[in-house]
């Protein structure tokens, strides 16, 4: 159990411009698992990248088994028993899930056709390795999210992994496939196969997590027995200072001004008749399990999927639910949860981001843009938000995470809006830029702005609402008032276990 | 806090990143517009006769029309599309041109009758993209056909010949002086008002913005209130326009409509947008670029022919460089 299987020592990586690691020292156990947490730009992702062979190290030592090692390259790390998953799965949708765990080593005939039937054996003796029933033969695009991670699992299992590394698994599972994935990460503990685990959600560590290592600014801080830390003493060590309040004090005051009213908005299959109003001034919470409708209600809010029922008005006045370039003129933002497939052009400019949906603001007659004026407005939020970029030109690709959140942000703060939509604001962000990002809803709310919150993590929800309407397979379960509801209260009404229609206001 | 979060940054001061930048984007430039001009350099010493002023205007003229339609295609790559009707829409507008001024329309409005059927054409081609959701490649090689089909029913497939003023555009020629000067001809005048025209289309207007935030990110830019399909609609109009003019300047230079012209001349100009640099994935390219990607395969094609290499080693030459332009491009993008 106290066996180092891997063991990193003093290992430093520059990147031009960049001292991505300095002197870094960890050390992982077999058969536990090992928490890695920081926050964007700590450094984890390149010490993973470094150890899974994608990028060499300038300095420093990698012992792998009580022998210095040196990948070259991934696939000989993989060889050697390091397997890593990443955020984004490495896989192929449109094959089946037997061939994407043999890919590049399919099994072969005789005659030197694919060996179908070996495949789905082997595939299943390897899926039940981890109490996993999946049809092998099935496509893969054809399985939840969680199921295809479960499958990445497997394929990297199938490579005898010793090590495995695991970065933000959770971030596309709900809760009931979290608990699912916990217990394959159990089972392979169990079996002595030591996990790096990489999460920004630090409260459910709890569950599975035997030790921590906490990186800060390309330094390892520290590594403790998970049970000998506080959550405080992890997020202050994080940080590098102590972070009283997780959120903002909140001084919004919701008005009792209606600025939009839902009516029975209904979308066959995805949405059941819902109805609510929203206030000047209040911060609305969406609740509830992925796959409730919360993304699907707010696009059917802003024009961006069609309805088949429904209205909305927007004070007092009908919306046209038709295109979102509609809904941008009378006042709604909506800042989709996927960032780079939804939010951002990300070989554009910063700049060009910025502006992209009120261009109109900075062009003179005949739709000419005024750079000038592009690049003043743009830098006022460059400031007012503290993006970090080299400058206003800077193609967006090449920012950090947080920072290009900050760059959406920007966007749909330069339309001046009157509604805001924010769709899990904070996903993938790291601690201090999740509580600047909360200072900003709670601003915009006392500026009278209506704002709507989706969020995935109930601590946001009880924190930063006033009221949240909890969503349970396209149907409204409930709308509470925060203050006078629990967390266990509203996972009871996203579980659809809650009494139908209670209704507070 | 904000403090705390910003000091890194300057660590990699922002002045010492940005001024590389700059640099970088001008040392691309260089590169490419230095291709063209070792290229002329390296023909004028080789080649007999390529560096004097009849060679030179002639070499505008005859890159002229491949300019043209690199300029338009380049709109439809920009947003992640393709038009392969370019040939045809070029044979389809010179017919109609031709076949309008035989009607009895006056010269000039033939001419604009032909630049106009372009438009109409690249209306189709826009309208099948966005409103029966077809892909760019599967529905301008639909109209490949379908266009040709046309110029061939209307002529009877047949070279009608026009009044011998509409052969104006495509032979006569400005700012002649003498025998000193043998003037500038119209095409070349076109296509410097049209690749500067696009180039502040693309650079300086919304709609030039959004062309490329459609090819960037299509789904973004519909959340950001861009009205996608009229973004795209245009585009292919653009492209299309630019073929109507080419089809109208090659029609007038033979005083002739040519329904079986132009064929495969769309390959040429993909091929000059994609030496100047526009990405097939669309988002990125330039009206520059295309210029200079014409530029070179003209100069290559003019100067080996001067040089007395046969047309088959040409294919060969202009082929390796569409292949290597890019694969060097891909090198300077890392």
């Amino acid at each position: 159990m106290q066996d180092v299987i891997l063991e990193v020592e003093g290992v430093s990586k520059s990147f031009p411009g960049v001292k991505a690691l300095d002197q870094v020292s960890f050390n992982l156990r077999k058969g536990e698992v090992h928490a890695l947490v920081g926050e964007n730009g700590a450094g984890k992702s390149t010490l993973m990248k470094i150890l899974s062979g994608v990028h060499q190290p300038d300095a420093g030592a990698i012992r792998y088994k009580g022998r210095e090692v040196r990948f070259h390259d991934s696939t000989r790390a993989r060889d050697a028993g390091i397997g890593i998953i990443y955020q984004e799965l490495n896989l192929i949708p449109h094959l089946s899930v037997a061939a994407n765990i043999f890919i590049g080593r399919e099994p072969l005939t005789r005659f030197g056709t694919l060996d179908e039937k070996k495949m789905n054996r082997d595939a299943v003796a390897i899926l039940e390795r981890l109490n996993l029933r999946i049809d092998p033969t099935i496509t893969l695009n054809r399985l939840p999210i969680s199921k295809q991670q479960m499958v990445e699992i497997a394929k990297s299992l199938s490579f005898d992994s010793e090590v495995l590394i695991m970065d933000e698994p959770t971030s596309a599972l709900t809760e009931s496939e979290i608990d699912e994935l916990f217990s394959v990460i159990h089972t392979l503990r169990d079996r002595g196969v030591a996990i790096i685990y990489i999460s920004h959600r630090l409260e459910e560590l709890k569950h599975i997590v035997d030790r921590i290592s906490i990186f800060r600014d390309g330094r390892s801080v520290s590594t403790d027995d998970y049970a000998a830390i506080t959550m405080d003493e992890i997020v202050s060590r994080m940080v590098g200072r102590k972070l009283e309040n997780i959120f903002p004090s909140r001084h919004n005051v919701p008005t009792t001004e209606k600025i939009l009213e839902v009516h029975g908005i209904r979308r066959t299959g995805v949405l059941h008749d819902i109805s609510f109003d929203l206030y000047r001034g209040e911060i609305l919470g969406f609740a509830g399990l992925m796959g409730a409708g919360r993304s699907e209600l707010a696009r059917a809010i802003f024009g961006a999927d069609p309805v088949d029922a429904g209205e909305v008005l927007m004070n007092g006045k009908k919306l046209s639910l038709r295109s979102p370039s509609e809904s941008i003129r009378a006042g709604i933002a909506y800042l989709s949860e996927n960032r780079k497939q939804e939010g951002l052009a990300v070989k554009m400019q910063l700049a060009e981001n910025v502006t992209m949906a009120n261009v109109n603001a900075v062009s003179r007659r005949l739709g000419i843009i005024s750079r000038s004026k592009e690049m003043k407005a743009c830098q006022q939020y460059v400031n007012e938000l503290t993006i970090r970029t080299p400058s206003l030109t800077q193609v967006v690709n090449n920012l950090s995470g947080g920072n290009q959140q900050k760059v959406v942000l920007a966007k749909w703060l330069f339309c001046h809006s009157k509604i805001l939509i924010f769709d899990e604001p904070t996903r993938g962000i790291d601690v201090g830029t999740k509580y600047s990002i909360y200072e900003l809803i709670e601003r915009m709310a006392r500026e009278g702005v209506g704002v709507i919150m989706i969020s995935s993590e109930l601590p946001e929800i009880m924190g930063m609402t006033d009221r949240v309407l909890v969503l349970h397979e396209g149907r409204l379960e409930a709308t509470l008032v925060t203050k006078e509801t629990t967390q266990e209260e509203i996972l009871n009404y996203a579980a659809g276990l809650g009494e139908k229609a209670r209704t507070q206001s | 806090m904000s403090n705390a979060r910003t000091q890194p940054s300057q660590e990699h001061g922002p002045e010492a990143v940005t001024a590389k930048g700059r640099s970088g984007v001008a040392l691309d430039r260089f590169l490419t517009f230095g291709a063209v001009v070792v290229l002329f350099v390296v023909f004028s010493i080789t080649a007999k006769n390529f560096f004097t002023m009849r060679s030179v205007l002639s070499l505008l003229l005859q890159t002229s029309t491949t300019t043209l339609m690199g300029i338009g295609v380049t709109f439809t790559i920009i947003t992640a599309g393709i038009d392969l009707s370019i040939g045809s829409v070029v044979a389809l507008t010179g017919t109609i041109a031709v076949m309008a001024a035989i009607a009895g329309v006056p010269i000039w409005i033939s001419w604009l009758i032909g630049v106009a059927a372009g438009g109409v054409c690249g209306l189709a081609n826009g309208l099948m993209i966005t409103k029966m959701k077809l892909p760019p490649f599967i529905a301008t090689l639909g109209m490949t056909f379908v266009i040709r089909g046309v110029a061939l029913t209307i002529t009877n497939a047949n070279a009608w010949p026009a009044p011998e003023s509409f052969g104006a555009l495509g032979n006569d020629t400005i700012f002649r002086t003498g025998n000193q000067f043998p003037g500038i001809s119209y095409p070349v005048i076109i296509m410097i008002v049209v690749a500067v025209l696009c180039h502040f289309i693309l650079k300086k207007t919304r709609v030039g913005r959004y062309t490329y935030a459609v090819g960037s990110n299509e789904e973004a830019a519909r959340l950001s209130g861009i009205k996608v399909n009229r973004v795209k609609i245009l585009a292919y109009v653009a492209c299309a326009l630019c073929a109507g003019v080419v089809g109208t300047i090659l029609a007038s230079r033979m005083v002739t409509s040519q329904p079986n012209s132009a064929i495969g001349y769309e390959l040429n100009a993909i091929a000059s947008s994609v030496i100047g640099g526009t990405s097939l994935m669309g988002g990125v390219g330039t009206v520059g670029g295309a210029v200079i990607g014409s530029f070179i395969i003209g100069i290559l094609t003019v100067g080996l022919t001067m040089q007395g290499a046969n047309y088959f080693m040409q294919q060969i030459i202009i082929g390796l460089v569409v292949i290597f332009a890019v694969y060097f491009d891909q090198f300077r993008r890392k």
